[in-house]
């Protein structure tokens, strides 16, 4: 029974929470975080089972690449602001008698919004920690059981009949004498009594489903408040596409603020148009911001067609959303592709047949899927490995960040229900892991802006090994594509797998 | 009917109609009972202590297993009386009881039992809105207030039960009631005024609303208990007890350490926070009695009118002006509770704990509600005559 004191306060938290974090994550479909770090000198493979309501309890498993770890600590608190200073008392995760790599824990995810789950670890190598971001959010309401639905209606009405039948002896016995039998008009009257408490307890039962509709359809609002907002978009002069958000409650707009949203490696909104149905075209856009709340890019040359729209921003206390819609276009003669821009077009999903495990790359060379030939199955955490050989078969030497990572990529369920953008670090947003990474500065609640805790990215321009993973995990079963994007030589290529998870 | 019953006299009365049924002595279903009520208020105060503390729970905190114990003990104190006046043959028993689909028992039994069985239905419904709408955030939910309404009807069971048992009591026993039901009488209070947390709490102690809820919750099971004690000062006593139980609360749970063992954590928590500084209601209680001391042959309306806004003003007198110390860095201790906060509390960070909250926006709001309070306030005080009234008369 915890409690919120007044109304004041309530709308307070309320404003907080939203402002701190109206969006859900920079993904579709795909609740679960998985992330992959470096906790000082141990490396981690972490995974967040975000609950279904919230509040509700998180499952939490750690995989450790090394033995050498003795005990780690888990603990929820919010990315940042207030609420990040003091932690909770840790919970210990448990070790695996049979696989003492692997810990596991629950952590109760009290509010909605951007929190981080803190890990602790102990080895013999010392201490390390880092921080895991989460976007909490519900993703739906449970209906009632048919069993416990009809238990409880019958106590129910077991309850409301003994109220009036109570009531009907208190009136008729409750204040005779010892030995004394009730007379005729006492009789009659408890009967009287009798009616009136069962229109009472109707009353009653009518005021309880009432205020249970109105509990219901509150947090059914704000359950749908924390989905996607849709995508809205205008074609200004044939090739100039002006995408803003719109969600159907008016209170979303006013916490999640165009004007306000950070730069995720580099960009503050990562558009993706996919051509529907197929899957068969991929751009990787990143708009500008203009006035009024929206953001508009110079479209490249772009055939006519359906596209499925995913465009991820991050707010400013780092919870990140994806804008979700549908653009029909028609031909678009644009401009060519630069900067962090890039594309794909190949095969439709429907050409494939099941999964795929090589992908011809544009540039004559090809990149592979190092996976095991055991069938994929859905909420299962992987590391999905990727390599790259060039034209003649060898690994190439011209291997650079793309957007300062090692490679993106996108995890898309052949029906758009799944939308996931993925790095070598895992699910999270890579802005709410710069905001995670921070430490605040003591009570007044300021933040030091870029103190490394733990994890050092991989954001040099050095070159890189013709191999990179992404941690993840299918969310249900079905069919998928996998774009994979790296970066050779100042061009971007594309990798394309279609999976089939059990 | 019930206008004319002079204050005092069906306790008397009635004793003049002792049979075999005579009370010499508490029974022990009754010491059971107010062992099971005593458990659930302590155990109800240190659960909410516990959510604004530690925060994370399981059905086998020792703060729920004292609330589970109050079904437990009733029930089986219940369930005694009713088996043994039913198939028991004690014809004693069965003269000074009441009849229920054909079970036979005395009638406060019989309403404990729908109490616990109330109680026994919210568990299950509790544990399914959490998974539909998550876990525990607030008191005031419908499984919640399905489980208050159990324990309520456990009290009313209890008082109803110790109220007949009066009727035919000698000295001693009834002595020994007296005390035991201005005890359960008192809790009563102490439950209406835990649901009014929200609308009591201090910064919205100069609300208008604060008064209405006070005055739509407080007035029943106030007046009631006491007016169904028919004694002098009862009103006094029952709010007495109401402040010593809470002041109890505030000064013995924060000498227990606790941390928080959920996140967000926004208040260094070192040890179990309370609720605050009871409400004043000593003050109109015992301005209530002095009003009854004078008024005993009026009729219950006549009574009602003046009882309801009395209870009102004279506790609108006090509270008011003590909110303003509340305010006020004097009252930051460990004596009136002011500088406790739950861990949970964004207090300092969102806004300032110190300052009254406006709930009315106008003038034109403020009064009409206030007059609102006023009016309600004398129908609830009819109700607690009312009650008060019908435990006054209760024999089985």
């Amino acid at each position: 029974m915890r409690m919120f004191r007044s109304h004041a306060r309530m709308i307070a938290v309320l404003v907080t929470m939203l402002a701190a974090a109206l969006s859900l994550s920079a993904h579709v479909g795909s609740p679960d975080v998985y992330y992959e770090g470096d906790a000082g000198p141990y490396h981690l493979f972490v995974t967040v089972r975000v609950p279904q309501v919230i509040p509700g309890v998180a499952e939490i498993q750690i995989r450790c690449a090394t033995k050498d770890v003795r005990a780690i600590q888990i603990v929820p608190m919010r990315l940042t602001g207030a609420g990040s200073h003091y932690p909770p008392t840790p919970d210990l995760a448990r070790q695996s008698k049979e696989d003492p790599q692997f810990f596991t824990g629950s952590l109760w995810l009290m509010e909605w919004g951007p929190l981080k789950v803190r890990v602790w670890v102990d080895g013999a190598k010392g201490k390390g920690e880092l921080s895991v971001p989460v976007p909490a959010a519900a993703q739906r309401t449970f209906k009632m059981e048919r069993p416990l639905g009809g238990l409880l209606a019958f106590l129910m009405v077991f309850l409301a009949i003994g109220m009036i039948f109570i009531a009907g002896a208190a009136v008729r016995e409750g204040n005779l004498g010892p030995g004394e039998t009730p007379a005729p008009g006492r009789v009659r009257r408890a009967r009287v009594v009798m009616a009136l408490t069962a229109v009472v307890v109707v009353g009653i039962l009518y005021l309880g489903r009432t205020w249970w509709s109105s509990e219901a359809s509150n947090y059914q609002r704000r359950v749908n408040l924390f989905k996607p907002p849709s995508a809205e978009t205008k074609l200004e002069n044939g090739k100039r596409l002006v995408i803003w958000p719109k969600s159907q409650y008016p209170e979303w707009s006013n916490y999640v603020k165009m004007e306000e949203v950070i730069p995720d490696h580099g960009h503050l909104m990562h558009l993706f148009l996919i051509g529907a149905p197929g899957l068969d075209r991929m751009w990787h856009l990143h708009p500008e911001r203009i006035a009024g709340g929206a953001f508009a890019e110079e479209l490249p040359s772009m055939p006519a067609g359906q596209y499925q729209i995913f465009a991820d921003i991050v707010d400013k206390d780092g919870f990140p959303w994806t804008l979700v819609g549908i653009v029909d276009m028609a031909q678009i003669n644009g401009k060519p592709l630069a900067g962090d821009d890039s594309a794909w077009s190949g095969a439709t999903v429907a050409a494939q047949t099941g999964d795929s495990a090589v992908s011809q790359l544009a540039d004559g060379g090809r990149m592979v899927w190092r996976r095991s030939t055991d069938p994929l199955r859905a909420n299962v955490p992987m590391n999905f490995k990727f390599s790259v050989d060039d034209k003649d078969g060898n690994p190439p030497k011209d291997m650079e960040p793309y957007m300062g990572m090692a490679g993106h990529a996108e995890f898309v369920s052949t029906d758009m229900s799944v939308f996931a953008h993925v790095h070598p670090a895992g699910s999270v947003s890579m802005a709410a892991l710069e905001l995670a990474r921070t430490v605040p500065a003591g009570a007044s609640g300021e933040l030091q802006a870029g103190i490394p805790m733990a994890m050092p990215m991989s954001m040099s321009n050095a070159p890189l090994p013709p191999e990179v993973s992404f941690p993840y995990g299918f969310p249900h079963p079905g069919d998928y594509r996998i774009f994979v994007q790296i970066k050779r030589a100042g061009v971007v290529e594309t990798g394309v797998f279609d999976a089939r998870v059990q | 009917m019930a206008d004319t019953i002079p204050l005092g006299q069906p306790l008397q009365a009635r004793l003049s109609e002792r049979t075999s049924a005579r009370v010499e002595s508490v029974p022990w279903p009754i010491w059971c009972m107010i062992a099971g009520i005593t458990s659930s208020l302590i155990g109800g105060h240190w659960d909410i202590s516990w959510h604004m503390s530690i925060g994370r729970d399981t059905f086998w905190t020792p703060a729920h297993i004292m609330i589970q114990m109050n079904g437990v003990l009733v029930g089986i104190a219940c369930a005694y009386m009713i088996l043994t006046t039913t198939f028991g043959g004690d014809a004693a028993s069965q003269s000074v009881s009441v009849k229920i689909w054909g079970f036979r028992g005395p009638l406060g039994a019989f309403i404990a039992t729908w109490g616990c069985i109330a109680m026994l239905t919210s568990a299950p419904f509790d544990n399914w809105w959490h998974n539909a709408y998550g876990l525990d955030v607030k008191i005031v939910s419908p499984p919640h207030m399905l489980l208050s309404l159990g324990s309520f009807a456990i009290k009313v069971g209890a008082m109803a039960l110790m109220a007949g048992l009066m009727s035919r009591a000698g000295e001693a026993a009834r002595r020994k009631l007296t005390w035991l039901f201005i005890f359960v009488g008192a809790d009563c209070v102490v439950q209406l005024g835990t649901i009014l947390t929200d609308a009591t709490w201090p910064v919205n102690l100069h609300t208008a609303r604060c008064y209405l809820s006070v005055a739509i919750a407080i007035p029943p099971v106030l007046i009631g208990a006491a007016w169904g004690l028919g004694r002098r000062w009862a009103c006094t006593l029952v709010a007495g007890t109401y402040s010593i139980i809470l002041l109890a609360f505030e000064w013995i749970l924060p000498l227990i350490p606790a941390q928080p063992k959920l996140g967000p954590v926004y208040q260094n928590i070192t040890h179990l926070v309370p609720l605050h500084f009871p409400l004043l209601l000593i003050v109109p209680a015992v301005f209530l009695d002095l009003l009854w001391n004078k008024t005993e042959q009026w009729g219950r309306w006549r009574l009602a009118v003046v009882s309801g806004p009395v209870f009102v003003l004279s506790f609108l007198a006090v509270q008011w002006p003590f909110a303003n110390f509340l305010m006020l860095p004097a009252a930051r201790n460990w004596f009136f509770g002011m500088a406790y906060f739950a861990y949970f509390d964004p207090a300092r960070f969102l806004y300032d704990p110190y300052k009254f909250q406006v709930v009315e926006n106008t003038p034109g709001i403020f009064w009409k509600t206030m007059a609102a309070a006023l009016v309600v306030s004398i129908m609830t005080a009819r109700l607690g005559l009312a009650w008060g009234d019908w435990m006054r008369r209760m024999r089985r």
